[in-house]
């Protein structure tokens, strides 16, 4: 399945979405920079004060902006990739895979790619890498993994059920303040950490801050819930895709 | 007698849709048949025809007979849902002008896109650049433009190019060659024909009968969702003409 052509392809498609996206402004990629940034200083402001028990707050909420915008880009991008594409998927040969696989190419190529000026800036805001920096690679893999099988399990249904990424885009914030980004989680009573912890986005989250904020390594509990949820989403999104594809073409 | 080149046997070619149109959640509300989610269309039934190596074959028909979604089945693009497709070699689709085509990008970065979603390897461009460049006589200020300050007919000589530009055993061409100016319409002709001595094998799409009666030795006539005739040119031209009267 995967030879030099698809590779070849899943290249230049990924590249053509960074292209895409950025096409007509001035600043073009360096918006995949300056996003996260302008959130970082809103929080700060709001924030700041609110939550001065937070050691190092900048940082903190840095390293989980981040990761945000990368798992609600990939989302949101894979979630259409298949009826934006449909011009293509109508008129060409090409296995229909491929747009949702190389919008996750993409949006790992844009977290690459932010990553070294992001450590910088952490650098300064005081986070002094050490070996539980490495584990946040793992960790975006598997959040990566997440991302692609959640998505491909809601993009398929919304070939059919255009609601679907209407619905998801309206849930994004809900899902963003659900998450541990902005605030930590001993701010929150501990009788409803159960509800936070249903939120399988918690343990990417945890992992994350753990390697690039408190530079421990996450515990062993977190990464089983990680491989687990990865592994289950993947399965789901991998199957419904499986069993609708048939279908793509003619509803795109 | 050497084997076939597309050989299809007893074909029927459905689509699946959304039961009844739903397309929104709040069709399900109002009531979704739940046991039976899928409405099956049938296109095309029970279609066999066999086709030689070297043989340009037209499919004539009217609107909505299915001829483009035979035509997918045989690029490969959808699966019959009964029976069997067989095609021995590489298939180059051209299905729509500008499939693929994306309006922001310039037209070398839609080269380099459309022939890897066309499937070719990374080393293949470099041979196949110049040819493209060539054939659609675009200049070089030209391509360097976002194709959408093209006109149609610069858009589909870009977009034929890349389609004729690899060297397939199977070429499929469907009404796209109504658009741009006549020279450029001659060329499309000749290169065709120059495919066709090469021994590849091409099914043509074409309302303008006396095209297909130029270029191909025979036709297929779909109606009434099947497949009506299936032989010499002249013969089924005649039968397509007369159902007009």
């Amino acid at each position: 399945m995967l030879n030099t052509e698809s590779y070849n392809l899943l290249f230049n498609l990924a590249k053509r979405n960074i292209k895409l996206k950025y096409k007509n402004s001035i600043l073009g990629f360096f918006w995949s920079f300056l996003t996260p940034l302008v959130y970082l200083l809103i929080f700060y402001f709001v924030f700041s004060t609110a939550f001065a028990s937070v050691e190092n707050y900048a940082l903190y909420v840095l390293t989980g902006l981040v990761y945000w915008q990368f798992f609600a880009n990939t989302t949101n991008e894979i979630i259409v990739s298949f009826i934006s594409n449909s011009g293509i998927i109508k008129t060409i040969n090409v296995p229909v895979l491929a747009f949702p696989v190389s919008a996750l190419i993409s949006e790992l190529g844009s977290l690459f790619l932010t990553f070294l000026p992001f450590l910088t800036l952490m650098y300064y805001l005081g986070y002094s890498p050490g070996i539980a920096f490495f584990a946040v690679i793992p960790v975006t893999i598997l959040l990566a993994i997440f991302s692609l099988g959640l998505a491909l399990f809601l993009g398929t249904l919304n070939v059919y059920l255009r609601d679907i990424s209407i619905l998801w885009n309206t849930l994004n914030p809900a899902l963003f303040y659900l998450t541990p980004i902005a605030y930590t989680v001993d701010l929150i009573p501990e009788k409803f950490h159960w509800i936070l912890k249903l939120n399988p986005l918690w343990y990417y989250f945890e992992a994350v801050r753990a390697s690039l904020y408190s530079n421990s390594w996450p515990l062993g509990v977190t990464w089983l819930y990680m491989l687990a949820i990865s592994f289950l989403t993947f399965a789901l999104g991998w199957f419904t895709f499986k069993k609708l594809q048939p279908g793509i073409i003619s509803n795109v | 007698m050497s084997k076939p080149k597309i050989s299809i046997q007893n074909v029927s070619l459905s689509y699946y849709s959304f039961n009844q149109g739903v397309n929104s959640i709040k069709d399900i509300f109002t009531g979704l048949n739940f046991s039976k989610p899928f409405e099956k269309h049938e296109v095309v039934h029970s279609v066999s025809m066999e086709i030689m190596p070297g043989e340009v074959v037209g499919i004539l028909g009217k609107n909505g007979v299915g001829k483009s979604t035979l035509l997918k089945a045989v690029a490969g693009m959808i699966k019959p849902s009964f029976g069997k497709i067989e095609v021995d070699g590489k298939v180059a689709p051209i299905l729509a002008i500008g499939a693929g085509i994306e309006m922001e990008l310039t037209g070398y970065e839609n080269i380099k896109l459309l022939v890897s979603l066309m499937g070719s390897k990374i080393g293949k461009l470099k041979e196949m650049m110049p040819k493209i460049v060539g054939f659609s006589e675009l200049s070089d200020e030209e391509l360097n433009r976002p194709v959408k300050t093209y006109s149609t007919g610069m858009l589909s000589r870009l977009s034929f190019s890349i389609g004729v530009a690899q060297d397939p055993d199977i070429l499929i061409i469907d009404e796209v060659l109504a658009v741009g100016d006549m020279g450029f319409q001659q060329k499309c002709m000749a290169r065709i024909e120059e495919i066709k001595n090469s021994g590849s094998t091409i099914l043509f799409v074409s309302h303008n009968i006396d095209e297909v009666k130029k270029i191909c030795s025979k036709a297929a006539l779909l109606g009434n969702n099947t497949l009506l005739e299936f032989g010499d040119i002249d013969n089924v031209a005649q039968t397509y003409l007369n159902t007009f009267h």
